[in-house]
């Protein structure tokens, strides 16, 4: 590893602890530490732990894609957990089975999409411009059943499909947790066999490499990841397409780096959900508008830098 | 030992080759020469199990080539394909060391080896200086030598290259050719594809002669190259002198 991405990995890390420290010390009252550490601890755990899996998510679906654009709302992802979840939602199933639901919704959707980019071998324009049609379509989905549905359950969907942490806590973010510990040594040989398979196709072969079957594996983790945290915690994945860009960035690799894309994704939520619960408190906002409000000027802010240097 | 039977090889409805069979001489530099979409192009990548084959096997080592792991076969052969995309931001060193990999696995990813290895291809390519360079940074000639120095970390005992000297101006040209010569002096077996036929008549020790799919002749340039052979395969009126410098047979067009 790389001293500057060792570094930026080490900065990272001291970030998002201490903004998991400031999230579980700041709220409405003034708290004891252990009081505040059992109240606000769980949310704060579950928007690192979501913000993780965005970012790993984003990460390998960028990397499988060699598209910087490609994210888990570009390829579909999103729209199709989001669909199943309005439907779940309106249809007034219970809420313990929006979250499964959203995550079958998601996992399909994504199928169709990789049907759609087997044929490119995952890289480039079909796969992507595939999930594009797919996204497009779906989100018509969730607008007809938004106008159609009942005015009270539109508005528990909107929410939703704002991404919002409220209410949330260990019993989201311990499975969360434990897909994440579970998926390590995955993502270390995912981020090994893309150090090859990134390459292209004819010299990644001569290296000995099965480039396109590597991608499906990379990209099929990634969209698993990124199709659990959406299910879990809604629609805030600006943070999947922000987290690796800002991390390639920052460490300078030559594709988006992994493990830091997931420090960097988990620190922007836990971030934009304190800002979320602060800002205009007692009201609390969606933490998918945040991260998106914050994300998009940061990233805005590292390509002009890049310009420059 | 590297060699085809039968094969046969297209793209959608139109065979490339058809049933050709090939023996690649060992520890000697191989030239394949022909006019374009004579599938001459086909017929390396054919070897270098980049396309498969409809028909007939690839025989690497005496062994279908398709039965064997792609990573033990790349440990017999390296391949430069002929644009091979530049990953941006990687250096030099790191773009060579990407030849380690099929001795590596995502558990035990360096070794001494492997340090060694890439050093001595550094060394072997006259890359060495430019360890720290990104590749993107590079001159075309420098970015080749650095593509060879990675298939050289691979260390194989065969090496096939699709065009290598495509792109680059007359002096990098040579200074390719003369690399590849080395390393078959070093006791690698080369094989190339070039559009040059001089370069070829030059450098070659056995050059198959391609047209249409066919393999119209194989042999040393000087018993395979004559204006007969240049009528027949690239259909130019030609003089075949000797070369003043190195005696191989020189093709003057008329």
């Amino acid at each position: 590893m790389k001293l500057r991405y060792a570094g930026w990995l080490v900065a990272a890390g001291a970030v998002l602890a201490g903004a998991m420290a400031l999230s579980v010390s700041v709220g409405e009252a003034d708290l004891p530490w252990s009081l505040a550490l059992d109240l606000r601890l769980p949310r704060t755990a579950l928007a690192a732990v979501s913000g993780a899996l965005f970012g790993i998510g984003g990460a390998l679906i960028q990397s499988v894609t060699r598209n910087p654009l490609a994210s888990p709302d570009v390829i579909g992802v999103t729209q199709g957990a989001g669909l199943a979840a309005v439907i779940a939602v309106t249809a007034g199933l219970p809420y313990a089975l929006v979250a499964p639901t959203a995550l079958a919704g998601g996992l399909l959707a994504a199928a169709v999409a990789f049907l759609l980019g087997a044929r490119s071998g995952f890289t480039a324009n079909r796969f992507v411009l595939g999930g594009v049609a797919i996204a497009f379509a779906l989100r018509a989905g969730i607008e007809i059943t938004l106008t159609t549905a009942d005015a009270i359950d539109a508005q528990r969907a909107q929410i939703w499909l704002l991404g919002s942490l409220n209410g949330l806590g260990w019993a989201e973010a311990t499975p969360l947790a434990i897909t994440l510990v579970v998926a390590l040594p995955l993502l270390a040989m995912a981020a090994w066999a893309l150090r090859t398979s990134a390459l292209d196709d004819d010299t990644a072969r001569g290296l000995g490499a099965r480039p396109v079957g590597v991608r499906a594996a990379a990209g099929a983790l990634g969209v698993v990841m990124a199709a659990l945290a959406t299910a879990t915690v809604g629609a805030v994945d600006f943070v999947a397409l922000v987290a690796p860009q800002t991390a390639q960035r920052l460490a300078r690799t030559e594709r988006p780096p992994i493990a830091l894309a997931g420090v960097v994704g988990a620190a922007l939520v836990v971030v934009a959900d304190l800002v979320a619960r602060r800002l205009l408190a007692p009201t609390q906002l969606p933490v998918g508008v945040v991260t998106a409000a914050i994300g998009g000027p940061f990233l805005i802010f590292l390509l002009l830098r890049a310009r420059r240097a | 030992m590297l060699a085809a039977q039968g094969l046969t090889v297209g793209y959608e409805a139109r065979d490339v080759l058809a049933g050709l069979d090939v023996t690649i001489p060992e520890g000697k530099f191989t030239v394949i020469i022909g006019p374009n979409a004579c599938g001459k192009s086909t017929l390396l990548r054919s070897l270098a199990r980049l396309l498969k084959p409809r028909g007939g096997t690839v025989l690497l080592d005496g062994v279908p080539v398709d039965g064997q792991s792609p990573r033990h076969v790349a440990t017999r052969m390296a391949v430069l394909p002929q644009t091979p995309l530049v990953p941006e931001g990687v250096t030099v060193a790191e773009l060579v060391g990407r030849g380690r990999s099929p001795y590596q696995r995502w558990y035990r990813q360096w070794t001494i080896a492997d340090t060694e290895a890439v050093a001595s291809a550094m060394r072997s390519a006259d890359v060495t200086e430019l360890a720290d360079r990104p590749v993107a940074a590079l001159s075309g000639g420098q970015r080749q030598r650095v593509w060879i120095a990675m298939t050289l970390a691979q260390q194989t005992p065969i090496l096939l290259l699709d065009e290598p000297t495509t792109y680059l101006d007359p002096a990098h040209q040579l200074e390719i050719l003369t690399l590849l010569g080395r390393l078959r002096d070093e006791g690698k077996t080369v094989v190339a594809v070039l559009h040059d036929l001089n370069q070829a008549a030059r450098y070659a020790d056995h050059v198959i002669a391609m047209r249409d799919g066919q393999i119209v002749e194989a042999g040393a340039p000087r018993d395979v190259i004559d204006a007969g052979l240049v009528a027949s395969v690239f259909g130019m009126d030609c003089v075949v002198v000797p070369c003043p410098v190195s005696g191989a047979p020189l093709v003057v067009p008329l």
